[in-house]
């Protein structure tokens, strides 16, 4: 039943070469999903090589990028200035070790076992909201201390047991209808609205974005009505509206948007963040500083660098050339992600990589788009790149997710 | 085969919707295309802009980058000492810190106040309040000592930093205080020398332009330019330190017995013209001079000007003996009452008709016989006599609000300005211009223009000495030698200062007595009592003179002013060591 107990089983045939078209040729083809090789044994089967090695080489320019992000820092709090790329490194080895476990369960199993993680992410919630257990940083009540130094931030989960849930439930009406049922996206928007609302909580607006855009993908994806695509956007934006006028924003955020729209408005203040990365980004130019060479990164004058702005310090010790190369990256990762949602046999698979792609997209877009000033400033990590242990075991869990997809792709020809 | 198939199994089929156009369900595979193909547009979209701000806007955006890390520090530069005639300092500069706080780092502002508050000697609410807010920036307490900053440093509270800078301290306290002056607390001179000499003490800050990281440090592998501060010259006064001590000593009690307002007293070196005195009562301590009344920052010998009354009448009899119209025991026959041009004259003590030489006019310093013997000469004389003792001239001394005084030319004189100058009214100098005059007489006749700098101090090493002081002959060596012998007379028993004897040493000096002008009446009220003298009368090597404003406890000059000067000569010729005169006395007849 397992499909690593199934394999080896050898490429299929005729499908090495086939496919040229760069999205595939649809759901359930039967074509091995990997550009590279498929040609590994064993446990490896019918992994998809080149977005493994893409989120690899991010996680390692990542790493040196919160290394030069954060060293100064430390150094000038006596502290060892490897300290949080110490960490960072233990977190990327445990999220890909993460990974590999992922990559061996079956869909079966994650499926039957996506309602208990998905409760548990909520339970996590709920307990990052007890006064006395939840560490704030900068207002966000979003982190949970653990010992030697280490945090998780059930946030971070929340997105992966989410997506898990949606997936299955949403992948369940595939054999008797072609469209999910309304109730099915009304149970589904529920779903989604429990941490979604947990995290308002926090406030971690970032967030509950990233898992907006995620459940929009995934309902989408499945099938739904537009009735229900418009509806969710018509609701989101008249939210939106409300939330502007009723003034629920605290006022830092509408400084925010105020700066957004002209970020000369306050240098000093509410545009102070998006100045200060735009300048360490341009300061880069074609080829950059160098690593570890970065003034603006060495004064330290954009806040919060190794993680939500880490952009920056690509922008400006890489140059050009280092961000267009992270940015092609995460454009490989979303190509082969949904490729992946296009190739797999079922819908869940499907909906599993519909959900990453967006995930990965839209925290890609919001954070780099930030940091070039044509997004508003709301804090989400850089997937796979900046630091921040929780993000990057839910990054890399993905991987492994869509890993089991991808190897469901292989050995379940339709 | 899964828990959801099987609960999904096929139950009722529903029809599809598929027939009302854009409504029908969405084809999955098609949808996650667009999805795609919209997620790539957007990377394109990004890489544009990642093309913009980094390649086409770089350079620009590169500038305003090294521009936002440039930051410019003043190095101040080492402010020049004050120092006394022998080196002690009056004014120096010392290492100090700024306790400086960020308000929004403190966290038990109350407690941490109670262990500050001690250390720097402030009240306690003053530093709680000092500490509690949101600013960034505040101080806690300004130009503390090194071991105080210390201390504070070891208590631990965290936002409270300390900033090196340098304080100006007065180690001589309220010594000199008022010839001195103060900073203010940007280290700038607000008064007295510390103003009137700032281009020369300040000296040149330096410039240091570095890159800072956002928080301010130094980036050190950042580009920097430095250019050095340049040290101020210290200046070396002609005051001995010692001497103005008891010099502001003897005339703060002199004001206390007299019960004065306020009080003078100069000490010239005849010989060179340098003030060895300048002292002041009520005067300050520089060390805190905002706890102190603005009239006690006055320097009174320098800025305060006088109608001099009877020592004045030294100048017209030097004129008429210098101009061979008497002698010392030229008889004047003196009236109780002295009509001119419809004014009368009268002495301060009631007399009939008196037989006084030239010498008892000055040593009972009888205003009607000055009069009657001034009147030998023309006033046009008289004046040029007048100005060549400096009265109403500018001093030559460089010191803010120094005063020249007030002469009214004498082509402006009036019937009345010829009688009433001569003994001294309708005439008005400050403490320094009227001991200038007696130390004219004092070096034979010679003035030497007082002066209150004996060099310059570059940083460089050495000393540079200040222009040397105009020299004028005033009057002959005879005439200055004869002024002093009647001016001994003066202090003689028959004479009015004879309180300002000094045993052992031949004392000469003259007695004054004028009517107060009253500053916040703009009228005479009250008096000016002085007493102006020389010790030894032989070969004068200081001049003294005393002045006292609106004594209540007796107003004549030889009465309050002339124990001062008895004190101070007492102090002086030990601390001089002047040795006691083997000369007899002066013997001049007064009367006839």
């Amino acid at each position: 039943m397992s499909p690593a107990r199934t394999a080896p089983r050898g490429p299929a045939p005729g499908a090495l070469l086939g496919g040229p078209s760069l999205l595939g040729r649809g759901a359930g083809s039967g074509r091995l999903t990997s550009g590279a090789t498929p040609r590994g044994t064993g446990a490896t089967v019918g992994y998809d090589w080149l977005l493994i090695a893409a989120a690899l080489l991010l996680s390692i320019i990542g790493s040196a990028l919160v290394y030069s992000a954060t060293r100064l820092r430390l150094q000038d709090a006596g502290e060892e200035p490897t300290a949080t790329l110490t960490r960072h490194v233990i977190n990327l080895l445990i999220a890909l070790t993460l990974a590999m476990v992922i990559a061996r369960i079956s869909q079966t199993t994650l499926r039957a076992y996506a309602p208990f993680f998905y409760a548990a992410t909520v339970l996590a919630l709920i307990v990052v909201l007890i006064p006395g257990v939840g560490t704030t940083v900068n207002g966000a009540t979003a982190w949970i201390r653990l010992p030697a130094g280490f945090t998780v931030q059930p946030g971070e989960l929340a997105k992966l047991g989410l997506l898990l849930l949606l997936a299955s439930l949403l992948s369940e009406h595939r054999d008797a209808e072609d469209v999910p049922r309304s109730r099915q996206v009304i149970i589904a928007l529920a779903l989604a609205g429990v941490p979604m609302g947990l995290i308002l909580l926090q406030p971690d607006l970032g967030t509950v974005a990233v898992v907006a855009v995620l459940t929009f993908a995934v309902i989408a994806v499945s099938g739904a009505s537009w009735w229900w695509l418009a509806g969710m956007v018509g609701a989101t934006g008249i939210g939106a509206f409300l939330v502007v006028q009723l003034g629920i924003l605290s006022a830092y955020q509408l400084d925010r948007l105020a700066a957004f729209t002209d970020p000369d408005l306050d240098p000093l203040g509410a545009g102070y963040n998006t100045r200060q990365a735009r300048i360490a980004i341009g300061a880069g130019g074609l080829s950059g500083t160098g690593l570890l060479q970065g003034e603006q990164t060495a004064g330290r004058f954009v806040p919060f660098q190794e993680s939500d702005f880490i952009f920056t310090v690509a922008g400006e010790e890489l140059g050009f050339l280092g961000s267009a190369l992270v940015i092609a990256l995460l454009g490989i990762i979303m190509w082969r992600t949904s490729r992946l949602a296009l190739q797999a046999p079922d819908m869940f698979g499907r909906l599993l990589g519909a959900g990453v792609t967006a995930w990965v997209a839209f925290q890609s877009f919001e954070s780099i788009g930030m940091a070039l000033g044509i997004m508003p400033v709301t804090g989400v990590p850089l997937p796979f790149v900046a630091y921040g242990g929780t993000s990057m075991l839910a990054c890399w869990a993905a991987i492994g997710l869509l890993t089991t997809v991808s190897r469901e792709t292989l050995i379940r020809p339709d | 085969m899964t828990l959801i198939r099987e609960r999904g199994a096929p139950a009722r089929q529903r029809r599809p919707r598929r027939t009302r156009g854009d409504f029908r369900p969405g084809n999955p595979g098609r949808r996650l295309r667009l999805g795609l193909v919209l997620t790539l547009a957007l990377l394109m979209v990004y890489g544009g802009r990642v093309v913009q701000v980094q390649v086409l806007d770089a350079a620009d955006v590169s500038t305003s980058a090294v521009a936002s890390r440039m930051r410019e520090a003043v190095i101040p530069a080492q402010r020049g000492q004050i120092l006394d005639r022998t080196g002690a300092p009056l004014a120096a500069t010392v290492q100090a810190f700024d306790i400086v706080v960020d308000q929004t780092m403190v966290e038990d502002a109350v407690g941490a106040a109670g262990g500050i508050a001690p250390i720097v000697a402030l009240p306690r609410w003053q530093v709680r309040r000092a500490l509690t807010g949101e600013r960034r920036f505040a101080y806690v307490a300004r130009g503390v000592t090194p071991a105080q900053w210390q201390r504070v440093r070891d208590l631990g509270v965290p936002g409270v930093f300390g900033q090196p800078t340098r304080q100006r301290v007065y180690p001589a306290g309220a010594v000199a205080a008022t010839v001195v002056g103060f900073v203010g607390t940007d280290g700038h001179g607000l008064d007295g020398l510390e103003y009137g000499l700032e281009d020369i003490l300040a000296g040149e800050d330096g410039l240091l332009i570095y890159e800072a990281s956002a928080g301010g440090r130094r980036i050190p592998t950042g580009q920097h330019s430095e250019r050095s501060a340049v040290a101020g010259t210290s200046v070396r006064l002609t005051l001995d330190r010692d001497i103005q001590y008891v010099a502001e000593r003897t005339l703060a009690r002199a004001v206390r017995n007299a019960g004065a307002d306020s009080g003078s007293l100069v000490v010239i070196d005849p010989a060179t013209g340098q003030l060895l005195a300048l002292a002041s009562a009520p005067t300050f301590d520089a060390n805190a001079p905002t706890a102190s009344d603005p009239q006690s920052r006055r320097n009174r010998p320098l800025q305060e000007i006088v109608e001099p009354g009877s020592t004045s009448k030294v100048i017209t009899l030097a004129a008429v003996l210098n101009e061979g119209l008497a002698t010392p025991t030229t008889r004047f026959t003196v009236p109780g009452v002295l009509y001119r041009k419809g004014e009368d004259y009268r002495d301060s003590f009631e007399h009939g008709r008196l037989p006084l030489t030239l010498t008892g006019v000055l040593a009972r310093s009888s205003n009607i016989g000055t009069i009657i013997a001034g009147e030998r000469m023309s006033p046009e004389t008289f004046y040029s006599y007048l100005v060549r003792f400096g009265i109403g001239q500018p001093l030559g001394i460089d010191f803010p609000g120094a005063t020249r005084g007030i002469l009214a030319p004498v082509g402006q004189w009036n019937d009345a300005s010829f009688p009433t100058i001569a003994f001294g009214q309708g005439v008005a100098a400050n403490a320094v211009q009227i001991a200038s005059v007696f130390a004219t007489l004092a070096n034979d006749g010679i003035r030497i223009q007082p002066s209150l700098i004996l060099g310059y101090q570059p940083p460089e090493g050495g000393i540079r000495a200040p222009a040397p002081p105009a020299r004028t002959r005033v009057v002959g060596a005879e005439a200055a030698r004869t002024m002093r012998q009647m001016l001994e007379m003066a202090t003689s028993e028959q004479g009015t200062g004879s309180a300002a004897t000094v045993p052992g040493y031949r004392v000469a000096g003259k007695t004054g007595t004028s009517d107060r002008i009253d500053p916040e009446c703009g009228c005479y009220r009250g008096y000016t009592s002085s007493f102006v003298g020389m010790i030894p009368a032989e070969q004068p090597r200081a001049v003294i003179a005393v002045i006292l404003q609106n004594p209540r406890n007796g107003y004549y000059g030889g009465q309050v002013a002339a124990p001062a000067f008895q004190a101070m000569a007492t102090y002086l010729v030990q601390a001089m060591r002047i040795p006691p005169s083997v000369t007899p006395r002066a013997s001049l007849p007064l009367e006839w």
